[in-house]
């Protein structure tokens, strides 16, 4: 059906005068909440971020943390007390003055079980937070929490002057914020539609008008992106790139993003997937580099750890498994167990990560060549997502992570066992990540997380496969890049001629 | 026929409870909605205390009689995934709904029923053959796939029309044609066996050998006798539409109650998919309602039946 949709495009948009042409970009779902520091979900983020501004933003490649509406970044005079300088001279799109008491607000708002925000949990070691002054915030935290660093980047602030005045409702409808772009309509299961916001602090955005149009099926926001309707559509798949690019108008622009794909092996219930030989070589079985070459048309970066090479906090030494079906076996053998009278299940998705479930099939077939038998069970996505919450996934489940750019975020959540996703835990590897978790010092920090990185990967909790390239069909008059995080920033995207 | 209608009456509440009955039995087997909504660092202690918030702990005796004494004043509670009023979420999509399926409903009907009159006047002529050849095509052709065909040919290639989305009459067209021949050759097919029925009846020769012109004798005589099974198919497409909606839909990013359930449901929302099938067993028992008003209307001897 793709195939058809994409030998007859070739699209060609009348040219509109150079800026005023709107950007059309095609999602599957409108927001969520157009509330800033509300709700985490893509689709509602993405949509969101180019109406707010945030304290920090990842920037360049590989990422690092830039000030936005901070000036500088933050300062910790103590392991508890955090000391954040704003950017003066900023304004909402209302007009209203942002200063600190917008960042003292925003905290507490989501800190408030009443406003019933996604961000609670996250944020719920601060103890205070204050405005020293219009243009600082001094944050203390109950205990060290080096990991604040992270959480203040994305951190979307809320116009407090007008939340209080409207409340949740009306700013939710009608929300203000500091960012390069303001509402116009939202048009419910429609569209959203912004412009450029003239208050804007930066440099104005070039393109004057950004419409979100909301379209539920994949091959129908493919349609319009080649129909000329849409500008930009996330996930086109591997197998498509060349026919888009032959298209005419439109073509693909790849990143590798932050976000990881892996088979879990699980190792809550007795069986062979206890013994650590069993899991080393369940990854010297798996050819990870063909199934990138054949598969994924060279389209995924492999990773050789549990953290993308893209993580700020990546141990660089590690090198992948070889691909060694020999010893693999040797090792089976060393465990007790004989590989052709293994047998495992393997929980997939299907369609939730780029190739997921062809991916699951390949792999089984690898690990059937040294006799293993692998059942695939494909679910849909939410009973997948409650199938690994529950435990009640087989032997192994394929699943995706990120976007990443820290380790805690990644290993303290999948590699302890009262985490809600994780699959794997050892008292050892537990005993490691808490201690990691508190130190503040950067250079320490590092340390310990590389011995971890170290420790997993002798470990093997998973089948470490690959970071996903996000392929975006873009418009080939845009000049715009996508992001190693999944975000869709605006402020900078222009139109060429 | 006051009676009649109160014993309808009191039937379509019956099916509304039953309805709603099942979908509150089916959400407990369809998993736990709160972890689709909670973002993935959440410990289990928040969730658990999330679960309890929503009463989601409760036993299900407690919650079911919660569940029905709101639904009986009407609150369905919000939506878990837009934190927004379930009830207003679903009607504020409904207008959409009921305009493309109207449209469609004209179109089939339009189309379908002079297509099945001509057939069966003109038994195994050439129209009559290539109309039953389209009305096969028509059932077997899947709304999804005819959808994007049409989308490939007519605005990929073409672009003549939009892809999908609400504004002008322009983005009735591709939708309402799919949603259309959902039905329209279901009803192609009954109206020609009808036709051909009541065209061998005595009355029809009479009316012939009246010398009525043969339009009058088909569309006055024949027509206005083989309408009853239409009429009751007619209550019965509605729905169907509604269910060909949900397709059609999502394809055409037509923002209708349709796609939303759907998308309701792949996410676990309950409180939205117990506002849909309580408003779609609502219509279709209205839709039954009526459909049995027009027969009695169209056939006398049904009233006291």
């Amino acid at each position: 059906m793709i195939a058809l949709l994409l030998s007859g495009a070739g699209a060609i948009s009348p040219p509109l005068n150079a800026q005023e042409r709107p950007l059309v970009i095609a999602l599957g779902a409108e927001p969520r909440s157009l509330l800033a520091m509300h709700i985490v979900d893509w689709t509602t983020n993405v949509q969101a971020l180019n109406i707010y501004d945030r304290l920090y933003y990842w920037d360049g490649m590989p990422p690092r943390i830039k000030p936005s509406l901070a000036a500088e970044l933050p300062q910790t005079p103590d392991d508890r007390t955090w000391i954040i300088k704003l950017r003066p001279g900023v304004k909402f799109s209302n007009g209203d003055p942002f200063t600190a008491d917008d960042v003292k607000f925003t905290i507490e708002w989501l800190l408030d079980p009443k406003n019933k925000t996604h961000y609670l949990p996250r944020f719920s070691f601060v103890d205070s937070v204050e405005a020293v002054d219009p243009l600082t915030v001094r944050i203390r935290t109950k205990e060290p929490a080096p990991v604040l660093r992270y959480y203040l980047v994305d951190f979307d602030v809320l116009d407090a002057k007008y939340v209080r005045a409207v409340g949740n409702d009306q700013a939710n409808r009608q929300p203000i914020g500091a960012g390069p772009y303001k509402l116009v309509r939202w048009d419910r299961d429609e569209r959203l539609v912004l412009e450029a916001n003239p208050t804007y602090w930066n440099k104005p955005p070039a393109i004057k008008t950004v419409e979100f149009r909301f379209i539920p099926d994949f091959s129908a926001r493919l349609a319009a992106l080649l129909a000329g309707e849409a500008d930009i559509v996330k996930d086109v798949p591997p197998f498509a790139v060349d026919q888009v690019n032959r298209s005419g108008s439109v073509e693909v622009r790849g990143v590798p993003s932050s976000r990881i794909n892996y088979v879990a092996l699980v190792n809550f219930k007795p069986g062979p997937l206890q013994d650590r030989r069993v899991r080393q070589a369940l990854n010297y079985a798996v050819n990870v580099d063909e199934l990138i070459t054949n598969l994924f048309k060279g389209r995924a970066t492999r990773i050789p750890g549990a953290l993308s090479g893209l993580n700020e906090d990546v141990n660089q030494n590690l090198k992948p498994y070889p691909y060694d079906p020999a010893r693999a076996v040797q090792l089976i053998k060393e465990a007790g167990y004989d590989p052709a009278r293994l047998e495992f299940t393997m929980d997939s998705p299907s369609g939730r990560y780029p190739l997921d479930k062809e991916a699951a099939e390949a792999i089984a077939s690898y690990l059937g060549r040294i006799g293993i038998k692998v059942r695939i069970q494909v679910n849909e996505w939410g009973t997948h997502l409650d199938k690994i919450v529950n435990r009640r996934t087989g032997e192994m489940f394929y699943l995706g992570w990120g976007p990443a750019l820290e380790a805690q975020g990644t290993i303290a959540e999948l590699f302890r066992p009262d985490r809600t996703y994780s699959g794997f835990g050892t008292p050892a590897v537990t005993d490691e990540v808490n201690k990691a978790i508190p130190i503040v010092d950067r250079a320490k920090r590092l340390a310990a997380w590389s011995r971890v990185q170290v420790m997993l990967y002798t470990e093997a909790p998973w089948i470490f496969l690959w970071q996903q390239h996000d392929l975006y069909g873009v418009n080939k008059r845009l000049t715009w890049q996508p992001h190693p995080a999944e975000k869709i920033y605006l402020w900078d995207a222009a139109w060429t001629r | 026929m006051l009676q009649f209608v109160a014993r309808r009456l009191v039937e379509a509440a019956v099916v509304v409870f039953l309805a709603l009955t099942a979908v509150f039995a089916l959400q407990f087997l369809a998993g736990d909605p709160v972890k689709l909504f909670l973002p993935t660092d959440t410990t289990p202690k928040q969730i658990e205390e999330f679960r309890t918030r929503l009463g989601l702990n409760d036993p299900w005796l407690v919650q079911y009689v919660r569940f029905m004494s709101n639904a009986l004043r009407g609150s369905f509670g919000d939506s878990l995934r837009q934190r927004e009023s379930a009830l207003l979420l679903v009607l504020e999509r409904f207008p959409a709904t009921l305009a493309l399926s109207g449209v469609a409903m004209v179109l089939a009907l339009a189309t379908a029923i002079p297509v099945g009159v001509v057939s069966a006047a003109r038994r195994n002529s050439w129209f009559d053959h290539v109309g039953i050849t389209t009305t096969v095509l028509g059932q077997a052709i899947p709304g999804f796939w005819l959808g994007l065909m049409l989308i490939y040919v007519f605005s990929v290639w073409l672009h003549w029309l939009p892809t999908g989305g609400r504004g002008s009459w322009l983005h009735f067209i591709m939708p309402s044609v799919t949603l259309a021949a959902f039905v329209a050759a279901r009803f192609a097919r009954l109206t020609r066996a009808m036709m051909l029925d009541v065209l061998d009846q005595d009355y029809i020769r009479t009316a012939r050998a009246k010398g009525l012109a043969p339009p009058r004798v088909l569309y006055k005589h024949a027509l206005k006798n083989a309408s009853l099974p239409i009429v009751t198919l007619l209550a019965l497409q509605l729905g169907q539409l509604l269910g060909g909606a949900v397709i059609v839909e999502t394809i055409f990013a037509w923002p209708g109650v349709g796609r939303f359930l759907v998308q309701a449901l792949l996410n676990r929302d309950f409180p939205v998919v117990l506002v849909g099938v309580f408003l779609t067993a609502v219509l279709y028992s209205v839709l039954n309602l009526l459909a049995d008003l027009t027969y009695a209307w169209l056939n006398p001897r049904i009233r006291y039946g």
